[in-house]
Parts: C-alpha cells; sequence; structure tokens
C-alpha cells in the first residue's frame, strides 16, 4: 500500500489527523513475561474514552485453556454467557452467574493467545459491558460469540488477564480506545 | 505446601503473595468447575439424542445449535 497524501511514512498512524473523529487509539501495549499466572494492565481506562478495545496475541500457555477477564480488584458480580459449538460438533456452552470474572473470553494452548473483547463503559460509574468471540484453539475445542456485565457500578482503571489452567508466557496485551466523539 | 505463582503488573513479575495464591487458585478452580459443567451438558445432550435415535446434525436442525 502506498503512503496516504499527507503522511511521511507508512507506519501505523496513532496519531489522528484534524478532521477525523472515528478511530481507535492505542493506549498500552504489555508484553507478557515468563510463566506467570496473571497479567495485569494498571490505568488502561480513564475519563478520555467511554469504551475499549483489548487485543492479546502471540504467546503461549503451558496448557490448553480459556483466558479470564477480572476488572479491578473485584471479583464477584459477573454475569457471563459463551453460546459455543464444538469444532464439527455439539453444542458445549458456557455460563455463570455473580462470577468471579468473565471467565471464557479467549483461547491459549502452546501455540499461541488470543483475545479480542469489547469493553463498554469500564471507567464510567455504570454497569461495565463485555461482547467478545471465544476462539479456542484446540482441535476438539469450541468457538461462540458472547458477552456479559458486571453487576457494579464501580468505576475501573485496570483489568487482569489470567489463565484457566496454567500459566502464560509471551505474547502482547494491548489496549485501544474508541474515540468518543 | 502451598503452590508457587508468579504474577505480572504491568511490565513487573513478582512472586504472588498469599492472597493472589488463593485468588489464582480459587479462579482456575472456577473455570475448571465451568468447563466440567460444559462437558456434562454435552454429554448429557449427546445421551438424548441417542435415545431420540437423532445426529448432532439432525438435533442442529431440529432446535437449533
Amino acid at each position: 500500500m502506498g503512503i496516504p497524501s499527507g503522511y511521511t511514512s507508512a507506519q501505523v498512524v496513532q496519531a489522528v489527523p484534524t478532521g477525523i473523529n472515528s478511530a481507535l487509539v492505542l493506549i498500552s501495549s504489555t508484553t507478557i513475561g515468563n510463566a506467570v499466572s496473571s497479567v495485569t494492565v494498571s490505568n488502561a481506562f480513564s475519563s478520555t474514552y467511554d469504551n475499549y478495545k483489548i487485543l492479546i496475541s502471540g504467546g503461549a500457555s503451558s496448557a490448553l485453556g480459556g483466558l479470564s477477564l477480572q476488572l479491578g480488584a473485584t471479583t464477584t458480580g459477573y454475569y457471563w454467557s459463551v453460546p459455543r459449538l464444538v469444532y464439527g460438533g455439539a453444542a458445549s456452552n458456557e455460563t455463570g452467574a455473580n462470577g468471579s470474572s468473565f471467565t471464557s473470553v479467549g483461547g491459549m494452548n502452546a501455540d499461541g493467545l488470543g483475545m479480542n473483547v469489547d469493553l463498554i463503559a469500564p471507567f464510567l460509574s455504570k454497569n461495565t459491558f463485555y461482547y467478545s468471540n471465544q476462539v479456542a484453539n484446540g482441535t476438539s475445542s469450541v468457538a461462540g460469540g458472547g458477552g456479559g456485565f458486571l453487576n457494579n457500578t464501580t468505576s475501573y482503571t485496570a483489568f487482569t488477564v489470567a489463565p484457566s489452567s496454567g500459566t502464560l508466557t509471551g505474547g502482547t496485551i494491548r489496549v485501544y480506545g474508541y474515540i468518543n466523539s | 505446601m502451598m503452590a508457587t505463582h508468579k504474577v505480572q503488573i504491568d511490565d513487573v513479575v513478582r512472586d504472588a503473595t498469599p492472597a493472589e495464591v488463593a485468588q489464582i487458585e480459587a479462579r482456575q478452580a472456577e473455570a475448571e468447575a465451568q468447563a466440567e459443567a460444559a462437558e456434562a451438558r454435552a454429554v448429557a445432550r449427546q445421551a438424548v439424542l441417542d435415545r431420540l435415535g437423532l445426529t448432532e446434525q439432525e438435533a442442529q436442525l431440529l432446535l437449533g445449535s
């Protein structure tokens, strides 16, 4: 692709040119360490944006499983549902009421981590909603679209990602903000 | 003996505190229970399909997912 008019390089544009009012802006990029049982990203959410996207890619886990998402230090009140199908097979839905985290928001195995979550209003003093497609990366695993909400009105600045079992090594957690205007 | 875990806060990796270890183990136990419950539902569904003599594809045609 050529360099667009008005730009001097083909690098990813993180600053938004005047007149463009719809964009995702990279807030933070965190490299996951070696054999960690959880990763907390602080100062991810603020008054600058109402809504956010969290992407995880690369890396590996020590076990096949899922990734969970927790906001701040809150360990109760997570309501979620993930209707899923086993690859080439039957339904294998997961759901939780008043759980300790959003449990099934990403996939992981020795060949990679994957998570793509939209968070609505984590910083606002409102319920926080999440929307995600969980894709588990085992040949007999599952995929499906799900979501949920956190049943409080706490304002959050941080989140924690954790494996359903084992540990995580490597990979990158990127947080983007959806411009409000 | 309590298992050891490492936690990462932004770019800093350190040993988990006892409270954090308890939280990690509770979270992993909850995830395991969720997976087992999903598996149990799938097994129960298959048992019903077997009784009815339906394949999974036929069930999806009739019932959706």
